[in-house]
């Protein structure tokens, strides 16, 4: 996924950015309102992490005027302000889910993976994608019993696939979602992660279309969606 | 519609109702006491005129009637024939200069008349008298009043006067006891309106309806719930602050201590950031209780409108799901709605259902349960406890007999909410209808729904 982070403290964002990129996604790093409206002009994001109180404005207000523009775009809000009146104003203006500071890093990650199912209109975390048995949750993939081990980078890739199972993905759409603005993409990157993928997975897991992007295979997509028995 | 009551001692209404009757019911007095002194000297004028008349009147009669009865020669005085017999108002005599009678009139009593009477007017032992002494000396004409015949015309008089302030003085009671309650309505609905808005709702009160004796007033009173009010708002938004200000921080180093262990490769080093992680978790977590205490002491406890409560209690259920199984009942028609600040609710039931999963027995459910009236209340399953246990409870930092992790400062947070917004709260154990386990039940104020 790609990820926005908004955030003003220094120490508290570069730990959440760092436990969001560990995590495998592409993470931006807005420290004012202002660049993160600049930066949802330049590339689509999957999640925003927003604080509420930035130094150029409300978090709120960013967030309302998002949604008015026809923001799709899923949003966890990241605050000090913990009285539950808080939390009713930030839900009804939008937010997804809402994380109170201080908060614990491991919920943060499993709140965002949460959130991104449920966009992907699956909230299951439990996957059955042809032979593959998947607990996105755990980040865990068995297959004919054997468990195998993805990095976080190889699983963000994946996770693109089986988020949106009959899309077709560009590579550039792939380079977005795996990158940021502050890091160089190498041209053959996303060749050489599919070839990871193909290898631990099966050579049948992702198709190449051919000048257009790849896709889940045809006999992986043919089981997928349904959680396991 | 007119609410009459007896007001108070020392009440505008009773003080000004009694002062205005009173006042009249004075005045009218006075009024009839010199109206009563003026008539009768009226009356006296009156009278002595009369008397004097009379007098005057019967000596030519007389004189006439003695010179033709002189040559009878008679010695009886005569008494004047009367049409018929009748009570005399005014009676007359008629005497020679040795004083023997001549004439009288048929009712005279003798008593009344003195030997010899001045010329004039003259006050006999009971009655007003006149005498005229006409023919040098030789005839003596007196004429008496009927003892208190003036008094009783002056006193019937009077009687009249009064008679209307015996009937005009409930009346005047009455009317102005009413006309003082309606004047003083609009300063009654200001007061009412005080009273309402005792307890943490601190927007001004409307002047515009008040008389400009009480207005003046009703200034001074907003202006001080003014102050209060920015004193209560600069106190919340400090809470506020330093919770944001707090929180921060403490999110920043233990999110950078988780970042650091999961960094480290296994070993000492990667021990001790589980334990600065430890500690700073300890920290958040105290941190947060202060800052709840804080909160649940100042006076923001009452909303600035009815809310519905139980979206905040789902909330704190959602986030407290992780922690252990909770039984829930909500009240039947889905919603309360209470003038409790929807924040110090949560707060309140959060430290609730926490202390219920950190002390009950794990392999039983926690029950909570909110009733159509208001009744709030968390069984955590559990042994019977000791009635000591459970007065030592709500002191500061008690942590009871627990391994649990816990400032010890849920249920002071939760008295000081309860008792802030004069809810009960009762401690019972065993849990009513139940063979242990502690209840903790509070009385929530219930919203009155205005109508209209």
């Amino acid at each position: 996924m790609r990820v926005l982070l908004v955030e003003d403290d220094p120490i508290l964002g570069s730990a959440v950015r760092d436990q969001v990129a560990a995590d495998g996604h592409g993470v931006d790093w807005a420290k004012r309102l202002a660049d993160a409206g600049a930066f949802v002009r330049l590339a689509h994001y999957d999640l925003i992490l927003l604080d509420l109180m930035l130094p150029d404005g409300r978090g709120l207000d960013f967030l309302r005027a998002r949604r008015q523009a026809g923001d799709t775009t899923a949003v966890i809000i990241l605050t000090a302000r913990d009285q539950v009146s808080d939390r009713i104003a930030g839900l009804n203006a939008g937010a997804d889910d809402y994380l109170v500071k201080p908060f614990d890093l491991a919920e943060l990650s499993a709140r965002l993976s949460a959130v991104a199912r449920r966009y992907g209109g699956n909230p299951n975390p439990l996957m059955q994608i042809g032979g593959l048995t998947l607990d996105l949750a755990a980040r865990s993939i068995v297959r004919d019993g054997h468990s195998i081990s993805l990095t976080a980078r190889e699983w963000a890739l994946f996770d693109a696939f089986i988020q949106r199972p009959t899309m077709l993905l560009s590579k550039a759409l792939l380079e977005e979602r795996l990158y940021t603005f502050d890091s160089e993409v190498e041209s053959n990157t996303i060749e050489v992660y599919v070839g990871r993928l193909r290898k631990k997975l099966g050579a049948e897991v992702i198709e190449t279309v051919r000048g257009m992007g790849y896709r889940l295979g045809a006999a992986t997509l043919a089981g997928c969606g349904k959680s396991p028995p | 519609m007119m609410h009459v009551a007896w007001p108070p001692r020392g009440s505008l209404q009773r003080r000004l109702a009694l002062a205005l009757t009173g006042g009249v019911m004075a005045l009218w007095l006075l009024a009839t006491v010199a109206a009563g002194l003026l008539l009768r000297r009226e009356i006296d004028e009156v009278f002595d005129s009369a008397l004097q008349e009379v007098v005057q009147r019967v000596l030519p009669l007389a004189y006439t009637e003695i010179l033709a009865r002189e040559a009878d020669a008679g010695s009886d005085p005569q008494r004047i024939a009367s049409v018929g017999a009748h009570r005399e108002y005014i009676t007359y005599i008629v005497r020679d200069a040795s004083g023997r009678r001549l004439l009288q009139s048929h009712d005279a009593d003798l008593a009344q008349f003195p030997p010899n009477p001045a010329h004039g007017f003259s006050d006999g032992p009971s009655s007003r008298l006149y005498t005229e002494i006409a023919v040098s000396g030789t005839i003596v004409v007196t004429a008496a009043e009927r003892p208190g015949h003036r008094q009783k015309a002056v006193r019937d008089a009077i009687r009249l006067l009064a008679w209307p302030l015996v009937l005009l003085l409930p009346l005047g009671i009455a009317g102005t006891w009413v006309l003082v309650a309606v004047t003083l309505r609009p300063v009654v609905a200001f007061r009412h309106e005080i009273e309402a808005r005792g307890s943490g709702h601190l927007a001004p009160v409307s002047v515009s309806h008040l008389p400009s004796e009480i207005a003046p007033v009703a200034e001074a009173v907003n202006a001080l719930m003014a102050r209060v009010r920015r004193a209560l708002d600069a106190e919340r938004s400090f809470t506020a602050n330093s919770a944001h200000e707090l929180r921060t921080p403490v999110a920043a180093a233990l999110a950078q201590a988780q970042r650091l262990r999961a960094e480290l490769p296994e070993g000492a080093a990667r021990a001790r950031t589980v334990e600065i992680e430890s500690a700073l978790k300890r920290l958040a977590r105290l941190s947060e209780k202060l800052l709840q205490l804080a909160r649940a002491e100042g006076a923001s406890l009452i909303g600035e409108a009815p809310e519905d409560l139980v979206p905040a209690l789902r909330l704190v259920l959602d986030d407290l799901a992780a922690e252990g199984a909770v039984a829930v009942a909500l009240p039947p028609a889905g919603r309360f709605v209470s003038t409790l600040d929807l924040d110090a609710f949560a707060i309140l039931a959060r430290n609730l259902i926490e202390n219920a999963l950190k002390h009950g027995d794990a392999s039983q459910p926690v029950r909570v349960a909110l009733t159509d009236d208001g009744r709030f209340s968390v069984v955590s399953p559990g042994p019977v406890l000791e009635p000591v246990m459970l007065a030592a409870m709500t002191q500061r930092f008690v942590r009871g007999t627990t391994m649990a992790e816990g400032a010890g400062l849920g249920l002071s947070i939760v008295q000081a909410i309860a008792q802030g917004v004069g809810a009960e709260i009762a401690f019972v154990s065993p849990a009513t209808g139940q063979a242990g386990g502690l209840e903790v039940a509070v009385r929530l104020p219930a919203a009155t729904l205005k109508a209209g």
